[in-house]
């Protein structure tokens, strides 16, 4: 019986490497601009700016008070409200990089923040501006608080992707949706799915965990 | 070379400087002194703005220091400002530490500042540590990278804020000589220490310095064998045990 299924199943290979590339295309493209985004507004948020932090404070908590499910539906709901048709996958993008972002800009904060005051006084008494202050002598330290994080967050945002099939993204959960009502062995089709998850994930998870160590260790070493 | 006229500064309803009026002359090495709280740290930190000022006029050279629209990036470039934790980068070498605003600020090419700032760290007796990082020095050798940092911008102003007080006993004598030294050579310097010593030989003036304002300023001769002020001998009296 199980040997049938199986056979099935690897029949409908090629199905699931495509819905694994769709998860992969969908949670790369949100983790870079995520990336890039979160940065910027960590940085603001790090910042005395008075208007853009609240702003950007208030945004983060509104993302992370609400289920992701159900900003993708507003997301793609929305769009079509003021007149843009907007297809499944740029919808599930823009999502998933909102989310990253505002996950990925309190990490960055954080870790400006850890940088000790006077490392800012030292930079801004020998004439550097903000930039290069931020450029040479903040983000190079805030570095080791926010690197292993980070890492970590892209994880769980990669996992959190898995709810972009609910507005018909045919990434591996979908195809894992569509499969179990051929095969209706949902421990076995499932069971591929999580294999396929993990397999992007634990690579991931392993150079966290090496950033941990690495960055723990740091310039601290020879004097305590 | 540096005016205060009658400068304020509060940090929210502290009123830390009340009224401080000060002159000190290019080549001028003055030593700050008073009790913790007496605002010797925030009177040289608005030097170079690190605080701002909230009434008076602080001038510097030509330079208003008061008006929001100087430009504090040439004025910073101009003076040197050694903490008494150090704040070295802690993630660039000790010739990384010096090299980096000359090449940045002043535009240096990397050749030429290195060089520059090997021969400062071989002023500061610290030739055989250029490539060491911050957490491999002791606290005595930090601080002279310190000040080299500071050096290399070519400054005409040297402001101390406590240099030696984060520092063993056994590493503060390296420190003041390098400072000595400076004088020497004719460095305007601003000091805010505790090292009586220090004051009695290398500096012109001593300004003591309680509850914001400026109590008393003489040479130091005079500074110690006549103090005016009650509060001055009382200060002295406390912290002149040996």
């Amino acid at each position: 019986m199980w040997g049938f299924y199986i056979e099935q199943l690897i029949h409908s290979l090629p199905f699931f490497l495509k819905g694994l590339w769709m998860t992969i295309a969908v949670s790369g493209l949100s983790l870079l601009a995520g990336t890039v985004i979160g940065f910027i507004w960590g940085i603001v948020r790090a910042s005395r700016s008075r208007f853009a932090k609240p702003l950007i404070g208030a945004w983060v908590d509104v993302i992370r008070g609400t289920p992701f499910l159900v900003q993708i539906f507003i997301i793609f709901f929305l769009f079509p409200e003021i007149g843009i048709q907007l297809e499944a996958f740029p919808a599930a993008v823009i999502a998933l990089t909102n989310l990253a972002a505002c996950f990925i800009c309190e990490i960055v904060a954080a870790g400006i923040l850890s940088v000790p005051l006077g490392q800012k006084e030292a930079a801004t008494s020998t004439g550097l501006n903000w930039f290069q202050q931020l450029r040479y002598v903040i983000m190079p330290q805030s570095m080791r608080v926010v690197l292993p994080p980070l890492v970590g967050q892209y994880v769980l945002l990669i996992k959190d992707s898995s709810v972009v099939s609910a507005i018909g993204v045919s990434d591996v959960t979908r195809v894992g949706w569509l499969t179990v009502q051929r095969i209706p062995q949902g421990l076995l089709v499932f069971g591929l799915v999580a294999v396929l998850y993990f397999v992007i994930c634990y690579p991931l998870i392993q150079l966290s965990n090496r950033l941990e160590k690495r960055m723990s260790v740091g310039y601290t070493r020879g004097k305590e | 070379m540096i005016e205060f006229k009658d400068v304020h500064k509060w940090f929210g309803e502290l009123h830390v400087l009340k009224g401080i009026n000060l002159k000190v002359e290019s080549a001028e090495v003055l030593v700050v002194c008073g009790p913790s709280g007496s605002g010797k740290s925030t009177l040289i930190r608005c030097i170079n703005r690190l605080e701002r000022i909230q009434k008076g006029e602080l001038i510097i050279d030509t330079m208003k220091v008061h008006d929001s629209k100087a430009n504090m990036t040439k004025l910073r470039a101009e003076i040197g400002f050694v903490f008494q934790q150090f704040n070295l980068y802690p993630h660039m070498t000790a010739l990384q530490n010096v090299t980096l605003a000359p090449m940045k600020v002043r535009k240096t090419p990397k050749k030429e500042a290195e060089d520059q700032g090997r021969y400062v760290l071989e002023k500061v007796g610290l030739a055989d540590k250029l490539h060491q990082f911050p957490a491999q020095l002791s606290g005595g050798q930090q601080q002279r990278v310190a000040i080299a940092r500071g050096l290399c911008m070519r400054p005409k102003i040297m402001l101390f804020d406590e240099p030696t007080s984060a520092l063993d006993p056994e590493m503060i004598n390296e420190v003041l000589e390098v400072m000595r030294n400076l004088a020497r050579e004719g460095m305007t310097m601003i000091v805010v220490t505790h090292e009586m010593g220090f004051a009695r030989e290398v500096s012109h003036r001593v300004a003591f310095m309680d509850f914001g304002e400026l109590i008393e300023i003489a040479p130091p001769g005079e500074f110690f064998a006549h103090p005016k002020s009650e509060r001055t001998k009382l200060f002295l009296s406390k912290i002149l045990t040996h």
